[in-house]
């Protein structure tokens, strides 16, 4: 069941990033909505579904986009997403969209390092300068505003629909009586 | 912490991921089958997601925001009607100039056949210059045809197409090129993507060139890809290098709003599909 949970937050995560990317194309608004997807399940379901949600989100953005190196990246992602869930209390959205921020650094940082190493034939010295720094931050940025509003959805759509609920349970009892 | 099973899975996934970094890697084209399985299935979920947006989209345009419609109206009318009277010359000098190429007995250029494409999808991966069309191999697009618009060239074709779908890589993306010439000095050149201001950059150009600031750069069909002639983009800096000019040109196309398209159905590598023998 979990599984299944994880599978439909990482489809729904690409459609997001691949209906959204349509009007930002070559534009300076970088996010990574599948990566938000990783953190959210990692942080929900733990560090395997973390895992697990790196992995088919990875790839699937690897072979839709033919790049390289984001499935590795947001697998390692996910996990340490997972593990800092399970280490610390973090039930507020606020202290989530902290991790979303973090896991984006890391995880743009990994790419980077990791395209250093596959290029390494045609660029042999890596440079922190050479690490697109505006970028990054313009991505943690986004990114952790479309965390913020998906934990708060998550957390605020359970308790509307009980309420929607409830009101419909009592003006039908009051139609009865 | 993690138990050891996590653990022994985690390592599992990054040893996988390895093997199929080096394996694209070493293979240079990828891994084809996957990668067309993949983009083939999620294609129809990305002509779902348009369809979805575009509504949502058309109610605002359509019903919510009409304010200015009228004047806009008049504006366009006024547009269309210049653009008839340039149509009508264009169309005397073409006349004027097939006649000659009949007198000269000369080759006769003829107009590559296009199709006219709708953009469903950005990249799925932030930083990779592509977008998906609605149009595939069913449609007849193949991989490495020229994809351009109204204002000039926007890319090709890359990787196998699905049925109904294709991915387009934008000429400003990070390994996109194509062989250009600068039409006022006639200076042959690549232009080449990946500057992150979304400027291209012109390389093999002489130093010896005089290139201004403002001249338009055309592509001289040389690369097999794009037919000769299509606008890429202005001048917009101009010094002189070490061994070469370092040239960089504006794209005369809007990447950040494209939602049409043409694809031009000639097949790649085949000037005779631009040329047609008297």
């Amino acid at each position: 069941m979990r599984i299944a949970w994880v599978l439909v937050t990482v489809i729904v995560a690409v459609v997001l990033q691949v209906t959204l990317a349509r009007f930002t194309v070559g534009g300076r608004w970088v996010f990574d909505l599948v990566l938000v997807g990783v953190v959210y399940a990692a942080l929900l379901w733990g560090p395997v579904a973390g895992m697990l949600a790196g992995t088919i989100g990875g790839l699937l953005q690897d072979w839709l986009a033919t790049t390289l190196g984001g499935g590795l990246a947001k697998t390692l992602v996910g996990f340490a997403a997972g593990v800092v869930g399970t280490q610390f209390v973090l039930v507020r959205p606020r202290a989530r969209m902290i991790v979303v921020a973090g896991a984006t650094v890391v995880h743009r940082l990994l790419i980077v390092g990791l395209l250093a190493i596959i290029d390494s034939s045609q660029q042999p010295t890596w440079h922190w300068s050479g690490v697109p720094w505006a970028a990054i931050l313009a991505e943690t940025v986004i990114n952790s505003v479309a965390g913020l509003i998906a934990f708060q959805a998550s957390e605020a759509l359970p308790g509307a629909v009980a309420r929607g609920r409830m009101s419909r349970r009592s003006s039908l009892s009051r139609r009865n009586w | 912490m993690p138990n050891r099973r996590t653990l022994f899975l985690l390592a599992v996934l990054c040893f996988g991921h390895v093997l199929l970094i080096s394996a694209r890697v070493q293979s240079k084209s990828g891994m084809p089958v996957i990668e067309e399985v993949a983009f083939g299935a999620f294609a129809k979920a990305q002509g779902g997601s348009a369809a979805v947006s575009d509504g949502i989209r058309g109610i605002w345009t359509h019903y919510l925001a009409l304010r200015g419609a009228a004047t806009e109206n008049e504006a366009l009318r006024r547009q269309v009607l210049e653009l008839q009277g340039q149509l009508q010359q264009e169309q005397a000098v073409a006349n004027s100039s097939k006649a000659l190429e009949e007198a000269l007995k000369l080759q006769r250029s003829v107009a590559a056949p296009t199709l006219a494409a709708r953009v469903i999808a950005g990249s799925p991966a932030p930083g990779s210059l592509t977008v998906t069309i609605d149009r595939g191999s069913d449609d007849g697009v193949q991989t490495d045809m020229a994809v351009i618009a109204g204002q000039g060239v926007v890319g090709r074709v890359i990787n196998q197409p699905a049925p109904h779908a294709a991915q387009v890589q934008l000429l400003v993306g990070r390994n996109a090129a194509a062989a250009v010439t600068l039409e006022r000095t006639g200076a042959g050149g690549l232009v080449v993507g990946g500057a992150s201001d979304l400027l291209l950059t012109v390389d093999y150009v002489s130093n010896q060139a005089d290139v201004q600031v403002g001249e338009r750069v055309l592509t001289s069909g040389q690369d097999g890809i794009f037919p000769g002639g299509f606008l890429v983009g202005y001048v917009e800096r101009s010094e002189k290098g070490t061994n070469y000019r370092l040239v960089k040109v504006r794209p005369s196309v809007d990447f950040t709003h494209i939602e049409l398209v043409l694809v031009v159905l000639a097949k790649p590598g085949t000037d005779a599909s631009h040329k047609e023998q008297p």
